[in-house]
C-alpha cells in the first residue's frame, strides 16, 4: 500500500502519471471524489464564487499532476502563466495603441523564447557548430540559477531537459495573448482562473490545444453533464485506451519498434508493412491520449475540441491536415497562416520564413549555391510574377491565381514550421516540408485536365524508372515502382474521361477509394522521417533517424523479398490481424461510428459498468501479452 | 448527471474491478494462449512494479570487478533460481592465458599479416564491436584495411560501402551471384559444405553474370579517421582478391569466397556476421578449405560470438545445457581446422523481453553464460562475458534508458556496440604482458 501512496503522490521522474496506468485512475478517482463534494456539498446559490472554488482546486490538482509529471518544471508553468496574465491586461489597458502590439510583441518573445531555449538549444547550438566549425555545447542557465550559481550542484548544467507538454501550454497562452490583442476575448480578471485555463491537467502534456476563446468562456459556467455527453465521456475513455494500448503500444512492441531500430535486419516487405503499421500506431497514440483526454474533462464538465477525425480517410494531404490534429492545425491556420496573409497576400513575413528556411538549409547541409540560388530565383520569379498577375488582376482568373500562389506559399511555410513544432530536428522539418509539397502539388493536380495530368504523369514515371534502371539506386526503384502504381490509376481514369464515362455511383466510389489509398500511402512515406528515438542526445537521435529513413528506403527499394511474405504473415499473424483490424475500424464510415457510439452512451448505467470491466479485461489481455518472439526471414 | 451519480459510477467500475482481481484467476490457459489478470497486490503495488531488474548497476569500467571469485559467487546466489541448476566454474583463472598463441604471433606483425576472424550473430553486423577490436589491435601492433567481405554485400557495412556492378552498370546485391549460406535456410545451404571461411559463397557461373559479362565490386572506406587514411588506395580499384591476391575484375564462372582490403603487414580483422545463427554450423563447413585459410591466412585468433539465438526461444535448462555442448563441438572444430590459433569466445549480451506488460531480462541468460564460461575453460579458450560486463540482469534495460541499445531489448545500437567493441579490445590487450 506504501508503493500504491508513492505512485500518487510522490514525484518520480521514471514514472510519470500516464492515462494508461492505473495510477493515474486511482489519482483521477481521488481528485474526482473532492470534485464532486465542492460542487454538490456548496450551496448554488453562492454562484460564481462556487466556480472559483472549483476552478481553484482543479488549478491545484493540475498543477499537483504537472508536478508528478516534470518535477520543478512547475515553475516554468507558473511562471508563463503569470507573465502572460499580466501582460494580457497591459494589452487591455493600451487598446488600440501601438504600445498593445509592443507588450504582444513581448508575450510572443517570452513563450517562444522559453520555448526555443528548452525545445531547440541543441538544434540551434548543432547548427552554429555547423557552419562555424566549433564546438559549443548546451548549457543550462536555470540549473546553474538552481545551483546557486554554480555549475556543480543538484542540477546539472550540461543538459536541458525538456519540460513535458511544454509546446502545448506554450501555444495556448500565445493564443490568450493573440486573441485579447485582436479583441475576441476578454483578459481573465482572476489569475488563478487563468492558471487553471493553461494547466487544466487532462490536456496539459498532450493537447488538444485549446484556444482562449474555446475554453475561458466555461470557466464562468456551471456543471452541466447530460446522459448522453456522460454515456460519450465513457466511451471516449475506453475508446482511447484501446487505442492506445491494443492499436499503438501493441504494435510498436512487438514489430514497429524492431524494424525501426534495425532496418537492415529485416527484409523490403517487413520494413514497408512496419512503416504502414507505424502510421496507424502514430495515430492510435496520439488520438488514442487526446480521446481520454477529452473523455476525463468531459466528466468534470469540460468540454475539449475534437482533435482527430479519421483522418486516415482523406482523399488528399490538404484533408488529412483538416483531420489529423486538428487543434493544432487551427492554431497554426489562426496564429501563423492568416497572419503570414493566408491566400489575400505575401508580404515580408513569407519572404522572411523562406529566406531563413533556405538559409538554415544551405547552412546545416554546405549546398550554400544549390540551395540559395534556386531559392534567389524563386523569390524574384515569384515578385515578379506577383506584379504580372497584379496588373492583369482584373480578369477572375488571375485573382484565382494569385490567390492559389499566396495560399501556397504560406501553408508551405505553415506546414515547415508546423513540422519544427514536432521536434527540434532535421527530419521533423523534412516532413513538414514533404507535406508542404505534398498540398501544393495536389492542388495544381486538381487544377489539371486529364489530358495534362496523365503526360505529366506518363512522364514522371519515365523519368523515375529510367533513373532506376541506370542508377539501381533503391530511392529511386522506390520512387519508380509508387509512380507506376499512380501512373496506371491515372490511366484508368484517363481512358474512362475519353470514353466519355459517367460518374456513377460506384465509380464515385472507387475513385474515393483511390484517392484515400493514396494520401493514406502518401502520408505513410512522409512518416519516415517523422520517428526520433527519445533516449538519445538530440544530436544522435537526429543522425539515426536520417540513418533509419534511409535504411528503410533502401530496403524497401533494394531488398524486397516476395518469397518471405507468406511466412512474416504467418509467424506475425496477430500483429498483421490488429493492423487490419485497426484499418478496418478506421475506415467504417462515419455514420455507422456515430450510431455505435450513441448506442454504448444509451447502455443502462449497470451494463455500461460491466462493459468498462469487460474491455479493461480484453485492454489488459494486450498490456500482459507475450511478446513476438524475434524472427529472421531473411539472410 | 449530477457530480455524485458520476462519482457513483467510477467507484462502481473500480469496486467491479477490485472484485474481479480477487475472484479471476491470475492466468488462464486458453489453447495456446494465455489470459491473465492481475492480483489485487499487483495492482496496489506490492510486488515490484515497473521495469524488474534483478541486478541494474553497470560496471562499465573494469572487466576484472565482474571476473572476481566473490562477484562470481554473489551472482550465483541472486540469480540462480530453484529450477536452473547450480554450475560451478572455476573462477580464478583469467581465461586471456589461452590467448597465449595469438599474443606471442603479434611480436610478427612487423613482418606479416596476422589475422583475427570474429564471427558472431546480428549482435556484430554491419562492421559492430568488429570495427572497436580492429582499431585496437591496429592502433598497437598495425595494419591496416577492413579484412574480408562478401562479393555481394547483401547487408550495409558501417566501415565500407560496397557498389556492385555488372558490365558497368550498377546492380543491388540481390541481383547479383547467386549466394549459398552455411546459416542460411535450407535453399540457401549447399551439400558439399564448401562455403569459404565466411560461411557464405557467391556462384558466378549460377548468377545472372554470364560468359562474357563483367562483374565488378567497387569497396569505398566509410571512416575517413586517420586510422584508415591508407584505404584510400582501394578506393578506386575494382576487386581485390584475397587468396588470389591482387586487384581483379571478375568474369566467367567460380565461385567466390570473399573479398579483402588489407595491408600486407599487421594485424587483420575480419568481421564475419551470421544473422540469426546459433553457433552451431561450422562442422558444415569444408575442413580442408578452413585449415588451407586459416595456414595460409596466418589466422592467430579467431573470435566466436554466439548463444543470444538460443534465448528468447528458450527457456528449460536441458536444451541451454544441449545448445553449450553443441557450441563445444564447434570450438573443438574449429581448434581442429586451426591448431595454431586461440580462440576466444564472447558469450550473449543481456537480453530483455516483455512479460505481464513490463520489460524484464531472459531468465536463461545467467545460466547460459555460466556454462560457456565452464565449457571455455575445459576446453582452454578464453572466455568474454558480454552479459556480467555490462551488468548482469536488468542492464540491458538500462542500456535501453541511456540510449546504448535498440527498443527490442535485444540488439546493441551503434553507441553501445561501439562501447562493448572497446571493452572487448581493451581486454584482449591488457591480458599481454610485456
Amino acid at each position: 500500500m506504501t508503493t500504491f501512496w508513492q505512485n500518487i503522490l510522490g514525484f518520480n521522474a521514471d514514472s510519470p502519471l500516464l492515462f494508461t496506468q492505473f495510477y493515474f485512475w486511482a489519482f483521477f478517482a481521488l481528485v474526482f471524489t473532492l470534485f464532486a463534494l465542492i460542487m454538490e456539498a456548496i450551496p448554488d446559490r453562492l454562484g460564481n464564487r462556487k466556480l472559483h472554488l472549483r476552478n481553484i482546486y482543479l488549478l491545484f490538482v493540475s498543477w499537483f499532476f504537472y508536478y508528478k509529471t516534470s518535477g520543478l518544471f512547475l515553475l516554468i508553468l507558473a511562471f508563463v502563466t503569470l507573465s502572460d496574465w499580466l501582460i494580457a491586461q497591459r494589452i487591455k489597458a493600451n487598446n488600440g495603441r501601438q504600445m498593445a502590439k509592443v507588450w504582444l510583441c513581448l508575450s510572443v518573445a517570452i513563450d517562444l523564447g522559453l520555448l526555443a531555449y528548452f525545445k531547440y538549444a541543441y538544434f540551434f547550438t548543432n547548427m552554429i557548430n555547423n557552419l562555424l566549425g566549433t564546438g559549443f555545447r548546451v548549457f543550462d542557465i536555470f540549473a546553474y540559477i538552481g545551483n546557486g550559481f554554480a555549475q556543480a550542484g543538484r542540477f546539472s548544467v550540461d543538459t536541458i531537459v525538456l519540460p513535458v507538454g511544454i509546446s502545448f501550454y506554450m501555444f495556448q497562452v500565445i493564443s490568450y495573448t493573440a486573441d485579447v490583442f485582436r479583441g475576441r476575448i476578454q483578459p481573465v480578471k482572476n489569475i488563478l482562473d487563468f492558471g487553471f485555463y493553461v494547466s487544466f491537467f487532462p490536456q496539459l502534456v498532450a493537447g488538444p490545444i485549446v484556444r482562449a476563446e474555446e475554453f475561458i468562456p466555461q470557466l464562468y459556467k456551471p456543471y452541466h453533464l447530460s446522459r448522453r455527453y456522460f454515456g460519450l465521456a465513457i466511451f471516449w475513455i475506453l475508446n482511447g485506451l484501446a487505442k492506445k494500448i491494443i492499436m499503438s503500444d501493441y504494435l510498436a512492441v512487438n514489430l514497429i519498434d524492431r524494424v525501426f531500430d534495425n532496418p537492415l535486419l529485416f527484409s523490403g516487405f517487413e520494413n514497408l508493412f512496419a512503416l504502414f503499421a507505424y502510421s496507424l500506431q502514430v495515430y492510435a497514440d496520439f488520438s488514442g491520449y487526446t480521446d481520454i483526454a477529452i473523455g476525463v474533462a468531459l466528466l468534470m464538465g469540460f468540454y475539449l475540441p475534437m482533435n482527430f477525425n479519421s483522418p486516415y480517410k482523406s482523399q488528399s494531404p490538404q484533408e488529412f491536415w483538416r483531420r489529423w490534429h486538428m487543434s493544432l492545425g487551427r492554431w497554426l491556420k489562426t496564429y501563423l497562416y492568416i497572419p503570414l496573409g493566408g491566400n489575400r497576400k505575401i508580404g515580408f513575413g513569407t519572404y522572411f520564413w523562406i529566406s531563413l528556411i533556405a538559409l538554415v538549409s544551405a547552412a546545416l547541409t554546405g549546398w550554400w549555391v544549390w540551395i540559395l540560388v534556386p531559392t534567389g530565383a524563386l523569390i524574384v520569379g515569384i515578385i515578379v510574377w506577383d506584379k504580372v498577375l497584379q496588373r492583369s488582376c482584373l480578369t477572375g482568373e488571375a485573382v484565382e491565381k494569385r490567390k492559389l500562389l499566396y495560399s501556397n506559399l504560406n501553408s508551405f511555410i505553415t506546414q515547415v514550421l508546423g513540422g519544427l513544432w514536432h521536434g527540434a530536428s532535421w527530419n521533423f522539418i523534412i516532413w513538414g516540408g514533404i507535406n508542404g509539397i505534398g498540398m501544393i502539388v495536389e492542388k495544381i493536380w486538381r487544377e489539371m485536365g486529364w489530358h495534362l495530368r496523365f503526360a505529366a504523369m506518363t512522364l514522371l514515371t519515365t523519368g523515375l524508372c529510367l533513373a532506376d534502371y541506370w542508377t539501381q539506386l533503391p530511392v529511386w526503384r522506390l520512387f519508380a515502382v509508387w509512380a507506376a502504381i499512380v501512373w496506371i490509376g491515372t490511366a484508368v481514369r484517363y481512358v474512362y474521361f475519353l470514353r466519355q464515362g459517367a460518374d456513377t455511383r460506384w465509380t464515385k466510389a472507387l475513385s474515393s477509394a483511390w484517392a484515400v489509398l493514396q494520401t493514406f500511402t502518401f502520408i505513410t512515406f512522409t512518416r519516415l522521417f517523422f520517428r526520433s528515438s527519445s533516449n538519445l542526445d538530440p544530436a544522435t537521435a537526429n543522425k539515426v533517424a536520417w540513418e533509419t529513413a534511409k535504411n528503410m528506403v533502401n530496403q524497401i527499394g533494394g531488398a524486397w523479398n516476395n518469397q518471405i511474405i507468406p511466412a512474416f504473415v504467418w509467424e506475425y499473424r496477430w500483429v498483421v490481424a490488429m493492423f487490419v483490424l485497426g484499418m478496418v475500424i478506421h475506415w467504417v464510415p462515419t455514420n455507422w461510428k456515430r450510431r455505435y457510439r450513441l448506442a454504448f452512451s444509451a447502455m443502462p448505467l449497470w451494463l455500461m459498468v460491466g462493459a468498462v470491466c469487460l474491455a479493461i479485461l480484453v485492454i489488459y489481455q494486450f498490456v500482459s501479452a507475450e511478446m513476438q518472439p524475434f524472427i529472421y526471414f531473411q539472410f | 448527471m449530477r457530480p455524485n451519480h458520476v462519482l457513483l459510477f467510477i467507484a462502481a467500475c473500480l469496486l467491479c474491478l477490485g472484485l474481479l482481481c480477487i475472484l479471476l484467476p491470475h492466468r488462464v490457459e486458453v489453447g495456446t494462449r494465455t489470459l491473465r489478470w492481475p492480483t489485487l497486490g499487483e495492482v496496489f503495488g506490492n510486488q515490484e512494479s515497473g521495469v524488474r531488474s534483478q541486478d541494474s548497476e553497470i560496471f562499465l569500467d573494469s572487466l576484472s570487478d565482474a571476473d572476481s571469485p566473490e562477484s562470481m559467487d554473489t551472482l550465483v546466489a541472486e540469480r540462480a533460481k530453484p529450477e536452473i541448476p547450480r554450475v560451478s566454474v572455476d573462477s580464478v583463472t583469467d581465461s586471456r592465458v589461452f590467448l597465449g598463441a595469438f599474443y606471442a604471433s603479434l611480436a610478427e606483425s612487423g613482418q606479416k599479416v596476422v589475422r583475427v576472424v570474429h564471427y558472431g550473430d546480428s549482435q556484430i553486423e554491419e562492421d559492430r564491436m568488429s570495427q572497436q577490436i580492429r582499431e585496437a589491435l591496429q592502433n598497437r601492433y598495425g595494419g591496416q584495411g577492413c579484412g574480408l567481405m562478401p562479393l555481394a554485400q547483401t547487408i550495409p557495412n558501417k566501415t565500407v560501402k560496397q557498389q556492385l556492378r555488372m558490365n558497368n552498370r550498377p546492380v543491388q546485391p540481390a541481383q547479383g551471384p547467386r549466394r549459398y549460406l552455411v546459416y542460411g535456410p535450407k535453399h540457401d545451404q549447399r551439400s558439399d559444405g564448401r562455403y569459404g571461411v565466411m560461411g557464405q559463397v557467391a556462384m558466378m557461373n549460377d548468377s545472372l553474370v554470364r560468359g562474357s559479362e563483367e562483374l565488378t565490386a567497387i569497396c569505398t572506406p566509410l571512416i575517413p579517421t586517420a586510422q584508415y587514411r591508407r584505404w584510400r588506395v582501394f578506393a578506386d580499384t575494382s576487386i581485390h582478391y584475397s587468396f588470389a591476391g591482387d586487384t581483379v575484375r571478375l568474369s566467367g564462372h567460380g565461385a567466390v569466397y570473399g573479398l579483402s582490403q588489407e595491408s600486407e603487414t599487421g594485424v587483420i580483422v575480419d568481421n564475419i556476421p551470421m544473422r540469426g545463427c546459433l553457433g552451431l554450423v561450422f562442422t558444415k563447413m569444408d575442413r580442408g578449405q578452413l585449415e588451407r585459410f586459416y595456414r595460409e591466412q596466418n589466422v592467430k585468433l579467431i573470435i566466436m560470438q554466439f548463444g543470444g539465438n538460443a534465448i528468447p526461444f528458450n527457456e528449460n535448462p536441458g536444451t541451454i545445457s544441449g545448445i553449450v555442448k553443441g557450441l563445444r563441438q564447434q570450438v573443438q572444430y574449429i581448434r581442429e581446422c586451426a591448431p595454431d590459433a586461440s580462440i576466444l569466445f564472447i558469450g550473449p549480451s543481456d537480453m530483455a523481453r516483455q512479460v505481464d506488460g513490463e520489460w524484464e531480462s531472459y531468465p536463461m541468460i545467467p545460466y547460459m553464460d555460466r556454462l560457456l564460461r565452464k565449457m571455455a575453460l575445459e576446453e582452454q579458450i578464453a572466455y568474454f562475458s558480454l552479459f556480467r560486463w555490462m551488468g548482469g540482469s536488468g542492464s540491458m534495460l538500462r542500456w535501453r534508458e541511456i540510449g546504448l541499445a535498440g527498443e527490442d531489448g535485444v540488439h546493441f545500437y551503434r553507441g553501445g556496440a561501439r562501447k562493448a567493441g572497446n571493452a572487448v579490445g581493451e581486454w584482449i590487450l591488457e591480458g599481454i604482458t610485456e
